[in-house]
């Protein structure tokens, strides 16, 4: 491509990230350092001094780390097993493994709490076996929710850390630990001493991922009505921006820890640590050995009680939806379709499917173009400054949404230059940017990792054969990386499908409503409420599930394989 | 058919000058091969033919056309990549047809030319197979094929044989060029192996850090290396400094004294200016000398050294041995020697032998 078009993209890509990315983290910055046009650290000094706020970090970050940790608990055992041992329909349930990432986490909490309620299924279980006097309910959640939320978050985000240290296992040459076991350390020495350095910068950038996710969410909490928790804290203080300062201060602290985290993860493992891994492709493969009967069993039902705990949300949203009374019942014990005719009718839900469909269609097209052309330039062109346009284009995953989000509405305040964009007026151009900027790097990564495994003599030699560079690329190095592109996004369609604290925060006119906001709108609704918003959640899980199995099927890839590559 | 003429050419990668005032010309029907070291220069010399580079000054010219600055898929060359570059979603057939795809060539013509191309290279059995059905030597020939039916203004060819093994790198180079011929094309192929270049090519080019050290046929380059580097990097040698003593008749020959003894030899470079008492330094291939057991009683008093076999490497056809000169003083490094047909190899250790080698055999060089 002509260096005229590179240097096309760049400023292009350039100027949308400082419009979209770097003013409205300024904006919020400014607020929340700068008064009557003084440097100032009283908001942020404030934040640390009241003590709603402070617990509202401490239980962020307690929430955060019980949840990565929980996660890794489920994901590393799995992982290793996958990469060692053949065994029962291991295709199958390493496929059904990712399956929770179609549901959104607070859809998930409302099921959950279905089940793990006072009067929900357990107890009645427990009651009906014995093992529970009748006049006697746990509350398996929790009296404060936290292990709720801790739950629920990592049974919606063990998929990543799984991904991640499955790719790393994976990637690792199986001379390195015969090497060992040749000199005579095996077992959990070999372990330790050789595999887990190895791995080591996947399973750091998996649990980044996952512990600002976990750090920043704010779905759960919401519907776990645990609102001691900054990001629900900024999230009732949106109500208030355009007077009160406090909530840039708090925004600013969540930023300024999340960025250390990013920067220390970098700084740790280097650029690897900072990309995508998730989408990191394995090489080579040492080859699993084949377990005796029992082990494979004990594969497999490793891998299937994982797969229940994490449906267990979901089972929920789905016996929710169906059900006309579900109340100290293991079962509910009348079913129907009046929340789905409910949902179908529903002046909240029908828009919202539409509404959710359409922007997440756009930011997805707006990112494989952008992402295409930011990848062509940092892998095919020799720029200077390209390594600066990748590192912009990864930076949205260090800047939690709820973030992004904030800053879109401290922006679009009366009397600032982008006011004309400010959601109360029309939602959907920040909504689709917002979901175009965040999902970006999935983009970029998987593009460039097509482009990195593709050489560039293949386009050579259809230049060499009369190709113009732009058709070379078209009809060469496109169709070979078909399979990255539309893996990269499918997860860039499925998370803008599912994208909750933009959704949430942006979404400020009812007919603008993505699905997520209306689930939310219409779990706060009273009477037949959360059951039309699991009937919207389950919808939306068909909808996803359809979308992934087909593509795969287009592809001929299962379903893992496809979020990997 | 077309000449290529090179003038005047520099490239800079960084700090790091990679062509240095190349200046060639390739004859039209002319199987030119650039030879040199790794790093040297030959295939970003290649790649600026292909146009994937441009010059940061000087020309490139095919016939008269300056085609320096014209991109890559204006210029009509047909290039075979060192990994083929076969395009693993396009079957054999369509790898083939792309380049008349992108010329717009009428259908029927494209079946036609294709299974023409693929005829003469022997892959018309494989043209729906897949490239990753195919072996080393099937992508080759593919990949050959794909370069020449597009009728090429000259073919490039970038070591187009470095991963196949050995015996089918001999089929495919005499292949190779029976297709050049053939076609009556201009070829500019590089390499590394010279074997390769000595078998086939009508002229070579020797680069070495990103000049051209000489340019000539096998046969002149091989006997009559102008620089110590291209001795050096074609086949073996033995280099032995001495110093010019005086001319003999022929203005090219001269007689060199060294620590070795007298030797008359010829210098390489006829534009040479050599003065008496200048120091140069001889290069003697190891299989011009030739060993007698006992030294002739009369014959001329040079051109011959006196000493023992020391390491013998055996090979079949050929022996290989470390001839230590002995009545020189220590410390005279051992001369590499071929013996084809090898018959010294059980004389006893102590056995002095005479090695002498025929001045035409002798090149004198620049130290």
């Amino acid at each position: 491509m002509s260096r005229l078009f590179s240097i096309l993209v760049y400023l292009l890509t350039g100027a949308f990230f400082v419009v979209f990315f770097l003013y409205p983290i300024a904006q919020t910055l400014r607020v929340a350092f700068i008064y009557q046009n003084r440097p100032t650290l009283v908001f942020v000094k404030e934040v640390f001094r009241n003590p709603i706020y402070v617990e509202g970090l401490r239980n962020a970050f307690l929430l955060a780390v019980g949840s990565t940790g929980a996660a890794f608990v489920l994901a590393m055992p799995l992982a290793w097993l996958g990469d060692r041992y053949e065994f029962t329909a291991k295709t199958t349930l390493t496929g059904l493994l990712l399956a929770p990432m179609v549901l959104p986490p607070f859809v998930g909490a409302i099921g959950i709490r279905k089940i793990l309620g006072q009067q929900g299924s357990l107890n009645a279980l427990l009651h009906d076996v014995g093992l529970l006097g009748h006049d006697r309910t746990v509350d398996w959640l929790g009296q404060n929710r936290f292990w709720g939320v801790v739950a629920l978050n990592a049974l919606h985000l063990y998929p990543i850390l799984y991904l991640n240290v499955a790719a790393a296992l994976a990637n690792i040459d199986p001379a390195m630990e015969e090497a060992a076991e040749n000199l005579g350390c095996t077992g959990w020495r070999k372990f330790f001493k050789i595999t887990l350095p190895l791995i080591a910068p996947g399973v750091f950038a998996g649990g980044t991922i996952v512990f600002i996710w976990a750090f920043t969410e704010l779905g759960v909490p919401l519907i776990f009505d645990y609102t001691r928790v900054t990001p629900v804290q900024i999230f009732y203080g949106i109500k208030d921006i355009g007077s009160n300062p406090f909530p840039y201060g708090l925004v600013a602290v969540m930023l300024g820890a999340t960025t250390l985290l990013y920067a220390l993860s970098r700084f740790l493992f280097g650029r690897r640590a900072g990309d995508l891994t998730m989408m990191a492709k394995a090489t080579s493969r040492g080859g699993p050995r084949a377990v005796g009967r029992a082990g494979s069993l004990a594969c497999a039902a490793a891998f299937g009680a994982v797969i229940f705990l994490a449906m267990l949300p979901h089972f929920g949203v789905v016996l929710t939806a169906f059900s006309r009374d579900w109340y100290g019942t293991i079962l509910p014990v009348s079913w129907t379709l009046a929340n789905f005719q409910a949902a179908l009718g529903h002046s909240l839900t029908v828009p919202s499917i539409g509404n959710s469909l359409k922007y997440a269609a756009i930011s997805t097209v707006f990112d494989a173009l952008l992402g295409i052309a930011i990848a062509y330039v940092v892998v095919r062109t020799t720029l200077p400054g390209r390594q600066a346009l990748d590192a912009l284009a990864m930076l949205p995953l260090a800047v939690p949404g709820i973030v992004l989000a904030f800053g879109y509405l401290a922006m679009t305040q009366e009397g600032q230059p982008l006011a004309f964009l400010n959601p109360i007026k029309n939602p959907v151009p920040l909504l689709v940017i917002a979901y175009a900027v965040r999902r970006l790097p999935y983009m970029v990564r998987s593009a460039s990792a097509g482009f990195q495994q593709t050489s560039v003599t293949l386009e050579e030699a259809a230049q060499n054969l009369g190709s113009t560079p732009f058709r070379a690329l078209r009809r060469v190095t496109l169709p070979l990386i078909t399979a990255n592109l539309l893996a990269g996004g499918l997860l860039t369609f499925s998370f803008a499908m599912l994208e909750v604290s933009d959704s949430l925060l942006l979404a400020q006119k009812q007919e603008n409503y993505p699905i997520t906001k209306a689930i939310y709108e219409l779990f706060n609704l009273l009477g037949t409420g959360r059951g039309v918003a699991s009937a919207l959640g389950v919808w939306a899980m068909a909808f996803l599930g359809v979308t992934i199995l087909g593509a795969s099927a287009l592809l001929g890839k299962r379903m893992g394989a496809l979020f990997r590559s | 058919m077309i000449a290529v003429t090179i003038r005047d050419l520099n490239k800079q990668f960084g700090d790091h000058l990679v062509l240095d005032h190349i200046n060639l010309r390739i004859e039209p029907g002319e199987l030119f091969f650039l030879l040199g070291p790794s790093g040297c220069g030959k295939t970003t010399l290649l790649r600026h033919i292909a146009g994937f580079y441009y010059p940061d000054s000087g020309q490139i010219l095919f016939d008269d056309q300056d085609v320096s600055r014209v991109p890559p898929h204006e210029r009509g060359t047909g290039m075979m990549f060192q990994s083929y570059a076969l395009w693993p979603h396009l079957t054999v057939a369509g790898n083939v047809a792309f380049g008349l795809e992108e010329r717009r060539v009428p259908r029927a013509e494209i079946t036609r030319r294709v299974d023409e191309a693929l005829g003469s290279v022997g892959m018309n059995a494989y043209a729906d197979r897949k490239i990753n059905q195919l072996s080393g030597g099937q992508q080759q020939r593919v990949a050959l094929a794909r370069a020449l039916v597009i009728r090429p203004r000259c073919l490039l060819l970038d070591e187009p044989l470095s991963n196949l093994d050995a015996k089918m790198r001999l089929q495919m180079r005499a292949e190779i060029r029976r297709v050049c011929k053939e076609f009556g094309l201009t070829a500019i192929y590089v390499t590394h192996d010279q074997k390769e270049a000595l078998s086939i090519a009508d002229r070579l080019a020797i680069l070495d850090r990103g000049h051209l050290a000489q340019v000539g046929t096998p046969r002149e380059i091989y006997r009559q290396p102008r620089t110590k580097a291209v001795a050096d990097f074609i086949g073996e040698t033995n280099f032995v400094e001495g110093r010019a003593v005086d001319p003999a008749g022929n203005a090219h020959e001269w007689r060199i004294s060294t620590p070795l003894g007298d030797f008359m030899g010829f210098k390489a470079d006829p534009n040479w200016e050599l003065h008496v008492g200048e120091p140069v330094v001889l290069s003697v291939r190891p299989e011009s000398w030739k060993l007698r057991a006992s030294a002739p009683a009369d014959g001329a008093p040079h051109n011959r050294v006196q000493g023992r076999i020391g390491r013998t490497v055996y090979l079949g056809e050929v022996a290989e041995y470390d001839f230590q000169p002995t009545g020189v003083g220590n410390g005279a490094a051992p001369l590499k020697m071929f013996e084809l047909n090898p018959r010294f190899l059980e004389v006893a250790d102590d056995t002095e032998i005479t090695a002498f080698v025929a001045p035409e055999d002798v090149t004198v060089l620049h130290p």
